[in-house]
């Protein structure tokens, strides 16, 4: 019998490979920022045939939210990875005649995802009510902060008011310090994003099954809530547990330690077995003295310190051996540059190198969902505004050359100006790129 | 539809009376003794409607124990309760070769397999992937462990366990928050947030899976390495090294993409702003009546966060002038600037303004009662809160089954018998 570890990356380098999973599935969406879109980017990264669906004018709006004002090629290179694989098209849902194309796209579309305001949709004659009628089986999914009804549904949410509203923002910082930090990075958008790609799944097993579609009313804040276990505490001991430092309250010991060659390791006993595994690594007893009071606010800070000094007296290295042998949780406290070299990471395939057709080679992150016969798959990057509305009204309705002319000239789609974020890189030669013109899709 | 009557109609549409689930049917098994991500897995999978099977140790799952500072009802800390009612529970030791072969007749009827075990620990007792599936082929066998089932180093660290404070400090979490000038050391989110996005991701592919597998008629393996998820789905350390070959430094109570975006002190309590645009910008300013440091803070490029000791200069002023108002009275200012119609008020702009709750402020709000948000149980004569299922779906409700946190079904070795006895699905 062959070694386990190379029997299954056998398996997933050479084994049997099928058609994507949700190859065959039409989304549309009507989605901006990251909640929305990171939700039919999963969806088009397993398959799925995604048709994103922006304003006229600008476009999404987070086309233009680049971190520290540095473009890639004209565009944000974010945007493009929650935008990936999408066909990108503009309408303006307040013309008559755009939301005629829109509910005839919805007619064909298996799911559609949209995360405007609440409400807002109902208003434009795109609610769930008027797409159903056209189209019985869809999937409608809403996202939005706090849902579609109840007091708060009309609040205006983004990542950092949900986590704010929820009592979320307060949890992060040092006990003895008065500042209060958010979970980084649109974790209140990229969490709730992948919650709402489960219901869509579900939804689309349940209807794979039965024939039904149905209405998904998916919020940042319930998602939050999911995983929060401070509410339990909260309820059943009338105490918050509020900010912890680097402490998990769920631990029986834990902590970020500085090493003796100025690093950081981070350490979390999560059982007596892991305890009694650290004790062999320290050469001392934690399990003895502290019988029958592990857990205890007071009994966690004494284990910390003893961990704190321990580790301050060895390197990041000689902890990291230790914790082989023995076997209790401890990791490198890795920067973002760590993050992007690691080697495990280009070795897994989970960030790779990428070549677009228009924007050339980027390295980026694959869908962490490693599928050994169905992997997600990148296909192309976000594209420029409406840079997709002839290929899809050629493509999904049929239309001509002549109707999209005169939709064109009425304004009822449009194309980028030369606003960053928003138009193609500078040497793109738009004029002969024949999936613009919509006579060529992106892969063929 | 007028907005009460829009409740209204919503309320009824996602009532859970009578519904079916959408994973009726399925058949789960799961292995993450002492390991909570994995029953975090299956937790939200049953919520869907799955049948799950945890195995346990003869002598009780060590999971118990875990809770925020030992608190346990009834003998079970609070992660176990919320994850594991509903669930069905098998003792198996391991150890033993009667009892591998009783795990083998569950394995090989089941639909999914969740081993959130050592890596290549069942493998190695011949109750693996390679063994299942050639006798069934159609198992989905998600995997759930720090660094994955394959690679160099999935095997190095085959032996360390996971917990979530390690996986967020190998997802480069920690080295965003905080603030170095108060205390230099990388800091906790003070959430399960690597794990919660392991498990959410790891539901995902057991998910496309079961969806492919209807089509295939075959199942597959699913990977997933905690240490990795987080990083990956929002992708930004990666980017960040790409573009500009260095990485961010530490200052958490500054968001990296825009500013304001972040937790502020009012005069009586906390408040999040957020100001994605210029316009939004400067009409926080006109708010906050300090027009005169729009000249020097106008445009988006002007309060780029690379300059920390710049932006700081803004944040200070910024931070001095909020402690002057109530929290209510600032988050008034922005709301009526939210009725505008949305043209105008994308020319005028508004600054994004909601009070930052404490958990017990936050769960004085009504809507999530209304909502059904928030599940209350009630246990010695005392009442809990369980946050609920996150799925709302008109047809398949989400559902945590509650009404089960106390009746744990130990499965018993007639139903055992009749369970393995048939295939599910």
């Amino acid at each position: 019998m062959s070694d386990y570890f190379e029997y299954v990356e056998e398996l997933f380098k050479s084994g049997e490979k099928r058609d994507p999973p949700l190859k065959g599935i039409k989304v549309l969406e009507m989605t901006h920022y990251v909640y929305g879109p990171t939700v039919g980017a999963a969806l088009a990264l397993l398959g799925a045939e995604v048709v994103k669906v922006e304003s006229v004018g600008e476009g999404d709006r987070f086309r233009a939210a680049v971190l520290w004002m540095r473009m890639f090629k004209k565009a944000n290179l974010n945007y493009l990875l929650i935008n990936a694989n999408k066909y990108v098209i503009t309408l303006d849902a307040r013309n008559a005649k755009a939301r005629e194309i829109l509910l005839k796209l919805a007619s064909k579309a298996d799911v559609f995802v949209e995360n405007l305001r609440a409400g807002l949709l109902d208003a434009l004659g795109l609610g769930y009510a008027h797409l159903s009628k056209v189209n019985p089986k869809i999937i409608y999914v809403s996202c939005s902060g706090y849902g579609q009804y109840g007091p708060l549904s009309r609040a205006p949410s983004f990542d950092v008011s949900a986590q704010g509203i929820i009592g979320l923002a307060m949890k992060t910082g040092w006990p003895d310090v008065d500042e209060f930090y958010k979970l980084p990075d649109y974790f209140g958008d990229f969490f709730p994003a992948m919650v709402a790609v489960a219901a869509v799944l579900a939804a689309l097993y349940y209807r794979e099954k039965t024939g039904k579609g149905q209405y998904i009313d998916m919020t940042q804040a319930e998602s939050l809530f999911r995983f929060f276990y401070d509410v339990t505490y909260l309820s059943l001991t009338g105490e918050e547990i509020g900010k912890t430092g680097n402490v998990d309250p769920l631990a029986i010991a834990s902590g970020i330690f500085a090493t003796s060659d100025g690093k950081f390791v981070a350490i979390a006993i999560m059982d007596e077995g892991q305890l009694s595994a650290l004790s062999k690594a320290m050469n001392v007893d934690l399990l003895g003295p502290y019988k029958g009071r592990l857990r205890t606010k007071e009994c966690i800070s004494e284990l910390n310190d003893r961990i704190s000094k321990w580790a301050s007296s060895r390197t990041l290295d000689e902890i990291m051996s230790h914790a082989k042998t023995y076997g209790f949780p401890a990791a490198p406290v890795l920067t973002d540059l760590d993050v992007y070299k690691d080697p495990w990471r280009w070795e897994r395939g989970s960030t790779i190198e990428f070549e677009d057709r228009m924007y050339g080679k980027v390295h980026i992150p694959r869908l962490p969902i490693h599928l050994s016969a169905t992997p997600p798959r990148v296909k192309w990057l976000g594209r420029p505004v409406g840079y997709h509305n002839r290929l899809v009204l050629k493509k999904w309705l049929g239309y001509t050359d002549e109707e999209i002319k005169r939709l064109e000239e009425e304004g009822v789609i449009s194309y980028w100006d030369q606003a960053p974020g928003m138009c193609p890189p500078d040497a793109w030669d738009i004029d002969s790129d024949p999936v613009f013109k919509g006579e060529k899709d992106e892969c063929e | 539809m007028s907005a009460s009557k829009r409740d209204e109609f919503f309320a009824k549409l996602f009532s859970p009376e009578g519904k079916p689930s959408a994973l009726e049917g399925i058949r789960v098994v799961e292995l993450s003794v002492s390991n909570l991500v994995g029953s975090m897995v299956g937790g939200l999978l049953r919520e869907l409607g799955a049948e799950v099977v945890r195995v346990e140790p003869p002598d009780g799952d060590p999971l118990r124990e875990l809770s925020p500072y030992g608190v346990k009802v009834k003998g079970l800390g609070i992660p176990y309760l919320v994850e594991n009612s509903g669930k069905k529970v098998v003792r198996l030791d391991l150890e033993r070769e009667e009892d591998r072969e009783d795990l083998r007749k569950l394995l090989v009827s089941c639909d999914v397999v969740i081993d959130a075990l050592k890596p290549g620990y069942l493998d190695s007792i011949n109750l693996g992937y390679r063994s299942i599936s050639s006798e069934n082929p159609k198992v989905i066998y998600l995997a759930i462990s720090p660094y994955g089932h394959f690679s160099k180093k999935a095997r190095e660290m085959s032996n360390v366990p996971d917990s979530d404070l390690t996986a967020q400090a190998y997802n480069g979490y920690p080295s965003l928050i905080g603030n170095p000038s108060v205390r230099p050391t990388p800091l906790r989110a003070g959430m399960w947030a690597a794990w919660a996005m392991a498990a959410i991701c790891a539901v995902n592919g057991v998910l496309v899976a079961l969806y492919e597998r209807l089509k295939s008629g075959k199942g597959q393996f699913v990977d997933i390495a905690t240490h990795e998820v987080l990083a990956a789905v929002h992708a930004y350390p990666i980017t960040i090294g790409f573009l500009f070959g260095r990485s961010r430094p530490q200052y958490g109570f500054i968001d990296y993409l825009v500013y304001p975006f972040g937790v502020f002190k009012t005069k009586d309590g906390y408040i999040t702003v957020a100001t994605p645009f210029d316009t939004d910008f400067r009409a926080f300013l006109k708010l906050i009546k300090r027009w005169d440091l729009e000249p020097d803070w106008r445009y988006a490029v002007d309060r780029v966060t690379d300059d920390v000791d710049r932006i700081v200069e803004l944040d200070r002023e910024v931070r001095k002038e909020l402690l002057k108002y109530s929290s209510e009275e600032l988050i008034k200012k922005s709301l009526s600037r939210g009725l505008l119609p949305e043209a105008l008020r994308r020319l005028v702009g508004r600054p994004v303004i909601v009070k930052s709750y404490t958990l017990k402020e936050a769960l004085g709000e009504e809507h999530w009662y209304i909502r059904q948000s928030m599940l209350r149980v009630k246990v010695n004569g005392k009442e809990i809160l369980v946050p609920n299922s996150p799925f709302r779906m008109s047809e398949t409700p989400g559902r945590v089954p509650v009404e089960k946190m106390f009746t744990q079904e130990v499965l018993t070795k007639e139903s055992f018998m009749a369970m393995t006895s048939r295939k599910s699905e």
